[in-house]
C-alpha cells in the first residue's frame, strides 16, 4: 500500500447505556477506495459508520471510547467542532430522505450552510457538478426548482448522494444506500459508487454479500460487536480466515 | 363440492352480523350528535334573529322652537299625536313608546342634518324594548291585560301607529356598533367584542411564541431524562387544570401583586395565555413530533448544527400543525368565561375599549350578563350574540383549516 490510509480507528468500543455493541474495534480505512461492512443484523457495522461522523452523538445514551482518526485527527477530540466533521465526512442514509424542497435547495443547501458560495454563478456551478456526479443532472436538469420529493426511489437516492458531495467531502458513508430500491435503481447507485471513488473515499454498509462483492475493494466481516474479520475483498470471499466469516459468506448464519 | 364458498356456518354469520350491528351503532352515534348539534343551531338561529333587527316609530317633531330641550319636543311630538290622551297616568305610559333614549337620537339626527331646525319633521326613533317585542311577535296579545307587558291602551296605539304606517322594523345596526345598554334595545355586543379581540391579541402575542418556544426546546434540544418527564407531567398536567383556577391564579397575582388594572383585557389575557399555553406546547411538540426523524438525520449529516435542523427544515414541516394548535387554544380561550369573571372582566361596560388597560369584558360574559337580566327583549340578545360567538369560532377554525391545507408539504 502506497498511500497511508485515511481513517484509522483503534479499539473503539461503543455503548448504549449499559450494552455494549462494538467491541474493540481495530480498522484502517483506505483512500480512494470502497470500503464495504457487512456482517447480520445487529451486528454493529451501522453502529461503526455511524461513529465515522458521529451521528452517534445523537443519541443520549451513547458513549464512544477508543480513538478513531482521520488525516490523522481524533475525531472525539475536544477540539473537533462535529459540525465542521460532517461537512468532510457526508452520509447517504439507508432511506432516501431529501428535504421536501427543490431538486436545487436540495443540493446547495450543505454548501450554503458551510458559506462555500460566493455567488449566484458558484451555486449553479456547484450544483450542476454535484449532480453530475451523482448521475443525475441529465434527469433533472429542466426540473431543478421541482420539489426533490416528486423524483422516483433510485433518483432520490442519487439526489441525497448529488447533496452529500456538494460539499466536497473526503469521506462519504453509506447505509445501506441501495436496500429501499429496485435491482435496476440499484445498478445504477452501484456503478455511481464505483465511478465516485475516484475522488472519494467510501464506506458503505450492506446487507448484500453480492453487493459488496460488487462494489468494494475491502471488506470488513463484523458479527455481534466484534470486527471478525478484514481485508481485500476477492480475498475475504474466496478465502475467509475465521469460520464464522465462512459460515456468515456461505449463508449459513445472518 | 356444492357448499364450496357458500357458507351457510353460524359462527361466519354471527361474525357478519356483529359488524353490520356495529357499523350502525357508529351511524346511530352519528346521527345523534349531528341531531343535537342542529337542535341547538336551529333554537339559537331562531332566538337569535330578532336581535339584528329594531322596531321604529315615526313622529312628527317640531323643531321650530329652538330653545326647546329634546326631551321636550318628543314629548310634544307624542302628545299631540294622541290628543286624546290627557290624564297624567297614560301620558306617562304614552312616554315609554319610544326607547328612554329617544332625546339623545333627536340630537344625534339634528346633528346630522342641520337643515332640520326650525321645521316640523317626521323622524323615526328607536321603539322601547317592549314594543319591540310585541311588534315581533314575542307577547301573546291574547292573555288577560295584566299577565302580560303591554296594556290594553298601548296596544291600541301601537294598532293605530301601524295603519298609519308610522312604525316600521330595520336592520339593527346599533347591536354592531354600541356596548351595553340597561335599554334592551339599545344594547349592543360591541364593547364585549372588542374586550374578547383584545384579550385574544394579548393572550396570542404572548401564549404563542413561548409555546412553540418551549415545545422546540423540549422536543428538539432537551435531554430526555427525569426532568424532561417531570416537566411533560406537569404540562400535561396543567392542559387539565379548570380554568377558573387560572382565573384565581391572575386575582392574585396580576390583580393582586403586580397591581394590574382590574377587568382589563391585558389581565384577561394574560390568564387566558396561561391556560392557552400548555395547549399549545402539547400540539406543538406533537407536530414536531410528526416530522420524520429521517429529515432531521439528513440535516445533521449534512453538517447543520441543531438549530439549523430545526429552523430550516423541522419547523416548517411542523408549523401547519402548529398553528392549527395554537389556534384550536384560541378557539377555546375566546369561549372562556369562568376564569374572566375572577379577575373583574365581568363588568357593565358601555363604552367601547380601545387600550388593553381600558374596562372591558368579553362575548361569553356578555352572554352571561344578558342571560341573567329580566328583561324579555334580552333573551333574543343573548342568542344573537351566541350566533356572533359562533361565527367568530367557526371562522376561526376555517382559518386554521385553510392554513393547514396551504402550508401542509409532503415528504
Amino acid at each position: 500500500m502506497s498511500k497511508p490510509p485515511i481513517i484509522t480507528a483503534r479499539d473503539v468500543n461503543v455503548f448504549y447505556g449499559q450494552k455494549q455493541a462494538l467491541n474493540g474495534i481495530t480498522l484502517d480505512i483506505p483512500r480512494n477506495k470502497v470500503t464495504s461492512l457487512i456482517g447480520p443484523s445487529g451486528c454493529g457495522k451501522t453502529t461503526f459508520l455511524r461513529s465515522i461522523n458521529r451521528m452517534n452523538d445523537l443519541v443520549d445514551i451513547c458513549r464512544v471510547t477508543g480513538e478513531i482518526k482521520i488525516e490523522g485527527k481524533d475525531i472525539y477530540d475536544k477540539d473537533v467542532d462535529v459540525v465542521e466533521l460532517r461537512a468532510h465526512v457526508g452520509m447517504v442514509f439507508q432511506k432516501p430522505n431529501p428535504f421536501p424542497k427543490s431538486i436545487y435547495d436540495n443540493v446547495i443547501y450543505g454548501p450554503k450552510i458551510h458559506g462555500q458560495i460566493k455567488s449566484k454563478a458558484d451555486a449553479q456551478e456547484i450544483v450542476e457538478q454535484s449532480l453530475r456526479r451523482a448521475g443525475l443532472w441529465d434527469e433533472v436538469k429542466d426540473r431543478l426548482h421541482e420539489s426533490g420529493t416528486g423524483l422516483s426511489g433510485g433518483q432520490q437516492q442519487r439526489l441525497c448522494i448529488a447533496r452529500a458531495i456538494a460539499v466536497s467531502p473526503a469521506v462519504i458513508l453509506m447505509d445501506e444506500p441501495a436496500s429501499a430500491l429496485d435491482p435496476i435503481a440499484t445498478a445504477v447507485i452501484e456503478e455511481l459508487i464505483d465511478e465516485l471513488r475516484k475522488k472519494y473515499t467510501i464506506i458503505i454498509v450492506t446487507h448484500s454479500m453480492q453487493q459488496a462483492a460488487r462494489v468494494s475493494q475491502r471488506t470488513a466481516f463484523f458479527h455481534m460487536g466484534d470486527l471478525v474479520e478484514s481485508g481485500a475483498t476477492k480475498e475475504l470471499f474466496t478465502s475467509p480466515q475465521d469460520e464464522r466469516t465462512q459460515n456468515y459468506i456461505s449463508g449459513r448464519i445472518g | 363440492m356444492t357448499e364450496f364458498l357458500i357458507s351457510a356456518n353460524k359462527p361466519l354469520r354471527r361474525r357478519h352480523a356483529s359488524e353490520t350491528r356495529f357499523k350502525w351503532m357508529g351511524r346511530i352515534a352519528i346521527a345523534a350528535s349531528l341531531g343535537f348539534l342542529v337542535v341547538m343551531l336551529v333554537s339559537i338561529l331562531t332566538l337569535g334573529i330578532g336581535a339584528f333587527s329594531r322596531t321604529e316609530i315615526a313622529l312628527a317633531v317640531d323643531l321650530g322652537d329652538g330653545d326647546a330641550s329634546s326631551k321636550k319636543i318628543v314629548r310634544n311630538a307624542l302628545f299631540t299625536s294622541f290628543p286624546e290622551v290627557t290624564s297624567r297616568a297614560e301620558r306617562r305610559q304614552l312616554l315609554r313608546l319610544p326607547s328612554a333614549d329617544a332625546s339623545r337620537e333627536l340630537d344625534r339626527q339634528l346633528a346630522e342634518n342641520p337643515d332640520l331646525a326650525g321645521q316640523v319633521a317626521t323622524l323615526w326613533f328607536t321603539a322601547s324594548d317592549d314594543i319591540d317585542q310585541l311588534i315581533k311577535g314575542a307577547i301573546d296579545t291574547d292573555k288577560p291585560q295584566d299577565q302580560r307587558r303591554i296594556s290594553d291602551q298601548e296596544l291600541a296605539w301601537v294598532t293605530q301607529l301601524q295603519d298609519l304606517g308610522q312604525i316600521r322594523k330595520v336592520f339593527n345596526t346599533g347591536f354592531f356598533t354600541s356596548g351595553d345598554s340597561r335599554e334592551p334595545e339599545l344594547a349592543g355586543i360591541l364593547s364585549a367584542l372588542m374586550g374578547s379581540i383584545l384579550s385574544l391579541t394579548v393572550c396570542f402575542v404572548l401564549s404563542f411564541p413561548l409555546g412553540i418556544m418551549a415545545a422546540i426546546y423540549l422536543e428538539e434540544f432537551a435531554k430526555k431524562g427525569r426532568w424532561s418527564d417531570f416537566i411533560e407531567v406537569n404540562i400535561n398536567n396543567l392542559a387539565a387544570v379548570p380554568s377558573i383556577v387560572f382565573g384565581l391564579l391572575g386575582l392574585s397575582i396580576f390583580l393582586g401583586y403586580f397591581g394590574m388594572p382590574r377587568s382589563s383585557p391585558l389581565v384577561g389575557g394574560l390568564v387566558l395565555a396561561l391556560m392557552t399555553l400548555p395547549t399549545i406546547i402539547i400540539a406543538g411538540r406533537s407536530a414536531l413530533r410528526g416530522v420524520p426523524p429521517s429529515i432531521r438525520e439528513a440535516a445533521l449529516g449534512m453538517g447543520a448544527t441543531q438549530v439549523q435542523t430545526t429552523l430550516h427544515h423541522v419547523l416548517p414541516l411542523a408549523l401547519p400543525g402548529m398553528l392549527t394548535g395554537a389556534i384550536v387554544g384560541m378557539a377555546r380561550a375566546l369561549g372562556e368565561t369562568a376564569p374572566l369573571l375572577m379577575i373583574g372582566m365581568v363588568a357593565f361596560i358601555v363604552d367601547i375599549p380601545t387600550k388593553i388597560t381600558d374596562a372591558a369584558t368579553s362575548l361569553p360574559v356578555q352572554i352571561f350578563l344578558w342571560a341573567d337580566s329580566p328583561e324579555r327583549a334580552f333573551l333574543e340578545k343573548t342568542s344573537a350574540a351566541i350566533i356572533v360567538l359562533i361565527t367568530l369560532l367557526v371562522a376561526m377554525n376555517l382559518v386554521a383549516i385553510i392554513l393547514r391545507k396551504k402550508f401542509e408539504r409532503r415528504f
